[in-house]
């Protein structure tokens, strides 16, 4: 994967056969975004294309995509307002959290208009006693746990991106994180969404009792990457915090060896709150940045456990897990002695990708899980992969789950190193295929994993997804040429 | 998809932002800065975000944008400098070395408004500043501002910061008396320090001498430079390192010590200022080394406990201190050797008040909605006393509590210690 560009992503350089073909486009574009600035007032719109280039990328910046318009409702209303008028333009859009996804979910393709949530980012109601929060789609994850931290209580899927990323990125992606290995992802802690349909239509899914009703629309649209409209309102559970936790790391000279202790954990009916693993290279890129967590620097590897609930019977799980460790061959483990230490392990685990800076200046991260078993064969294969391609590969990723992350830092202002990123993503994505996985644990398709999906859908079954998708976005207005490949939709359509 | 694009070579070469490419490239683009950025979260908008800045930045480097952009100059001239982002960022990714650097540059093609460049040329010549501070001096003494500091707008603001830049303590003379075996001390006394906050530079020299620090005058000093550094005239900081640097290595004191944040932070980077001045990058490197903030002093001294005092008080850090400097213990270590103070935490202490430099002066609306969070979470905490040891922050924080008509003040820490120290003396302790 390299930088890759459609509307013209340098201001500078000419581009005369666009600029023709995008010229009736652009009179609407000034057209369009007085009638936006008319619900938004003139501050929350951006025109000027020096001004956009700060919403070409996500997280995910060797991608790289000018929108025309971007647009910031400040209120619900206003939010409604703009998708009507959209609506009533034929105009595609696209929502944008804190454009901190990884799979370039949240870039505009062809003429799409932004609608940035982040200003709607209130939190409406925490609810203690029955343990659900409503917030608006624009709320930082983290923020909702230290409100709900108040009664006891905390948000429960925790993203490593916590502290940036929105509610509403975290439902469209279906979003994971370390804890969620105990205690499930977004879909398993959003009760109810008030969404608005591209169509301009307000609709309720699911409801703060947890009944269902009829077809599980709230499971279709979660996860749904931005592709049936935009969640307006996300009612959430929240979780008690638990009596007890114990955070342990235990380091090892070879990956190997790490991977055996997790499978042992596991197998032996062990569920841990977490359990994630790094290796040296990203051991060593941690403990050079500002979140330093005393890992040994020397380790080839670290698993970082999480043990929680009750204190009784807590400590001999703790035993058990230590065991199996030592068994696999770990060096040492430690416990943390207190919670500024435990704080420190997790922070040094959650800004691992960002720490990953320090070795080259782009990074590309994949996302695909396996099954627990095959995870020494893979890791092995990525390494071999590595050595073939002449690339370094850093591993980062939640080992309790099988959701690999492997992390590559390269220069994109060289191409040949550019070329062989690209393709050891794609020998790498293939080996996980062949292991029986699949291509996304929790980043989601977006743009760039578009070009997978063929590999592991029949073209029915991408078809039955276009019919899906048709059903809330008959226009396909909605975060157009995302998650499943236009062409699929074409012969399903033609079918 | 498309094919891969190559980047160009750097299309500015040979300005300072050509120099801080490396710096760009470090950022990996994963928004772990956006929610620290005071600006981001008053306006929403990416370009006033760290991670937005830096994207302007590098599409300045790559030639994307041109150097004279309308919409960069705003979003640059925006930034606070408060380097949240920095403490933020896993990265590494050093913004304040960048911020300079783009100042400069985009300085080389558009002139920074009149009124930066007059306070500027104000704070580099040192017998004007003088007499400046002398005259505010005098209108403080008079207690008019205090009377006009209700006024609307920013002429009301600039009374109610001369009002409250008077000490809040009142304190009996003592003598401090110590062994001086810690090793000798030259002060930088700050052109706004020395000419408002004079109270706390004396204050300082009483608590380090008592702390078994010898002071040493070093008569040659001028203004650090911080506010030329942070708006992008480089050139004019650097002129006033190397006076400074003369000045200091003349006095011949082990160390150089500031109770002002923002100079602490400039003084330790004087070594990266003039890193490519050959004949200068040794001893500013040096120089840099031998800087420290006085909370650092005082907290390696222990320091000694005073008598008790009793004030309701809150910590806020300044920025330059706390993400610049890196300095965060160090303050509440003085605190604590106070007996008789009750301490209440302040949410989000370390958040910007928006002062920043002369920002308050060039954004003012901005840094209005800066400020007023922070002064909600004051009013809060029922605080009669904000600790904090920056002179823009102390005036800033505290003109508009008074504004605000909240009953509390702002002090520099080291003017309580020395208010304990000198209760102490009465007592005969
Ligand atoms: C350092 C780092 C670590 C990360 N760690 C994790 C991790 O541990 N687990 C994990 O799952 N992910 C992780 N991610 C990925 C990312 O943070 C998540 O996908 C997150 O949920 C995206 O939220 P966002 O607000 O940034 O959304 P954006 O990136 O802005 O948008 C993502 C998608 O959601 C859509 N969208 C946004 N808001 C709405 C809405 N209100 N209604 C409908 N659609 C919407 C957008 O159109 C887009 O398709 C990480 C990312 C980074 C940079
Ligand atoms: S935290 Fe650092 S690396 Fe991440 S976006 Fe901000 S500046 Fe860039
Ligand atoms: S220095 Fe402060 S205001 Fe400027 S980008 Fe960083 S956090 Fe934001």
């Amino acid at each position: 994967m390299a930088l890759h560009t459609e509307t013209p992503s340098r201001a500078s350089g000419p581009q005369p056969e666009q600029a023709q073909d995008r010229r009736g486009a652009l009179i609407q574009t000034e057209a369009l975004a007085s009638l936006l600035a008319a619900i938004v007032g003139e501050r929350g719109v951006l025109a000027r294309p020096s001004e956009l280039s700060a919403y070409s990328s996500d997280g995910l910046p060797g991608y790289r995509l000018r929108p025309r318009l971007a647009v910031f409702p400040h209120t619900t209303q206003q939010l409604v307002d703009v998708v009507r008028l959209l609506a009533r333009k034929q105009c595609p859009f696209v929502a944008r959290g804190a454009g901190t996804g990884l799979s370039a979910g949240a870039l505009a393709r062809g003429d799409a208009v932004v609608v940035g949530l982040n200003r709607l980012n209130r939190i409406i109601s925490i609810d203690p006693l029955n343990r659900l929060a409503v917030v608006e789609p624009g709320a930082v994850n983290v923020t909702l746990s230290r409100a709900a931290g108040a009664y006891g209580l905390h948000y429960a899927p925790d993203p490593s991106s916590q502290t940036a990323c929105t509610i509403g990125g975290n439902v469209a992606e279906n979003s994971g994180g370390p804890h969620c290995l105990k205690y499930g992802v977004t879909l398993n802690h959003v009760v109810a969404l008030k969404v608005i349909l591209p169509s301009g239509e307000i609709t309720t899914l699911g409801n703060a009792d947890g009944e269902a009703e009829g077809y599980d629309l709230l499971g279709a649209f979660v996860g749904s990457e931005g592709c049936f409209g935009i969640a307006l309102e996300v009612t959430v559970r929240l979780t008690p915090n638990p009596q007890g936790v114990r955070t342990l790391l235990a380091d090892f000279t070879s990956i190997d060896a790490g991977a055996r202790a997790t499978s042992a954990i596991i197998a032996a009916g062990i569920l841990p709150a977490a359990l994630e693993m790094m290796d040296g290279p990203t051991i060593r890129a941690v403990e050079a940045s500002i979140y330093a967590a005393g890992y040994p620097a020397d380790a080839s590897a670290v698993l970082l456990i999480e043990l929680d609930g009750m204190d009784e019977g807590l400590d001999a799980d703790v035993q058990r897990v230590e065991a199996h460790c030592l068994a696999a061959g770990a060096r040492t483990v430690r416990i943390a002695a207190n919670e500024e230490e435990r704080t420190r392990l997790w922070q040094g685990r959650k800004k691992a990708f960002g720490a990953m800076g320090r070795i080259a200046p782009d990074l590309v991260v994949q996302d695909a899980v396996i099954p627990r078993t095959r995870l020494p064969d893979v890791l092995r294969e990525i390494a071999a992969i590595a050595e073939l391609r002449q690339i370094q590969v850093c591993n980062v990723f939640h080992a309790g789950d099988g959701n690999l992350h492997p992390n590559i830092g390269y220069d994109s202002r060289n191409p040949d190193e550019s070329r062989r990123v690209g393709l050891a993503m794609r020998d790498i994505m293939q080996a996980c295929i062949d292991a029986g996985g699949t291509i996304t644990g929790e980043h989601g398709v977006g743009l760039d994993k578009l070009e997978y999906m063929p590999k592991i859908f029949s073209p029915e079954s991408l078809a039955a997804q276009c019919a899906l998708r048709d059903a809330f976005d008959p226009e396909r207005r909605a975060n157009p040429g995302k998650v499943v490949p236009v062409h699929s939709c074409r012969e399903w359509v033609g079918a | 998809m498309s094919e891969p694009v190559a980047v160009p070579a750097c299309a500015i070469p040979g300005t300072p932002l050509a120099n801080a490419t490396a710096g760009i490239m470090a950022c990996v683009h994963c928004g772990f800065c956006l929610q620290a950025c005071p600006t981001y979260l008053a306006l929403g908008d990416e370009n006033d975000s760290p991670r937005g800045r830096i994207f302007l930045m590098r599409s300045l480097a790559e030639g994307d944008l041109a150097l004279d952009d309308p919409s960069v100059h705003t979003h640059i001239d925006r930034c606070l400098g408060c380097r949240a982002c920095e403490t933020a960022c896993p990265s590494g990714v050093p913004y304040g070395a960048l911020l300079e650097a783009t100042r400069a540059t985009l300085a080389q093609v558009v002139k920074p408004p009149l009124r930066a460049r007059l306070i500027l040329a104000l704070f580099a010549r040192r017998g004007l500043m003088r007499a400046v501070v002398a005259a505010a001096r005098a209108l403080r003494a008079t207690g008019i501002p205090r009377l006009l500091a209700r006024l609307p707008g920013d002429l009301g603001f600039a009374f109610a910061m001369l009002a409250s830049s008077a000490s809040p303590l009142s304190r009996a003379r003592y003598r401090s008396r110590g062994t001086g075996a810690r090793g000798s001390v030259s002060l930088l006394r700050g052109c706004v320090m020395e000419g408002l906050f004079a109270a706390a530079n004396r204050a300082t020299e009483r608590t380090l001498v008592a702390n078994d620090y010898t002071m040493v005058p070093a008569p040659n000093q001028h203004c650090c430079g911080a506010l030329h550094a942070h708006a992008g005239d480089l050139e004019g900081a650097r002129t006033l390192a190397r006076r400074n640097i003369a000045a200091f290595e003349a006095a011949g004191a082990e160390l150089v010590v500031t109770n002002a944040a923002g100079c602490g932070a400039l003084l330790k980077e004087y070594g990266h200022l003039l890193a490519d001045d050959d004949a200068w990058s040794a001893r500013a490197a040096a120089f840099s080394a031998r800087a420290r903030d006085v909370s650092e002093l005082l907290a390696a001294a222990g320091p000694r406990v005073g008598a008790p005092i009793s004030y309701r008080v809150t910590y806020d850090a300044p920025c330059h201190l706390q993400h610049a400097q890196r300095v965060h213990a160090e303050p509440l270590v003085v605190l604590d050797a106070i007996p008789g103070l009750e301490r209440v935490a302040l949410v989000d202490s370390d958040q910007c008040c928006g002062s920043a430099g002369i920002y308050n002066l060039l954004e003012p609306a901005l840094s209005a909605a800066v400020l007023a969070p922070k002064i909600a979470h004051i009013e809060v905490t029922g605080a009669t006393l904000v600790v904090t040891g920056n002179p823009g922050c102390l005036m800033q924080i505290g003109a508009a509590l008074c504004r605000a008509g909240v009953p509390a003040r702002t002090v520099h820490p080291v003017e309580l210690l020395d208010a304990s120290y000198a209760a102490a003396a009465r007592s005969g302790r």
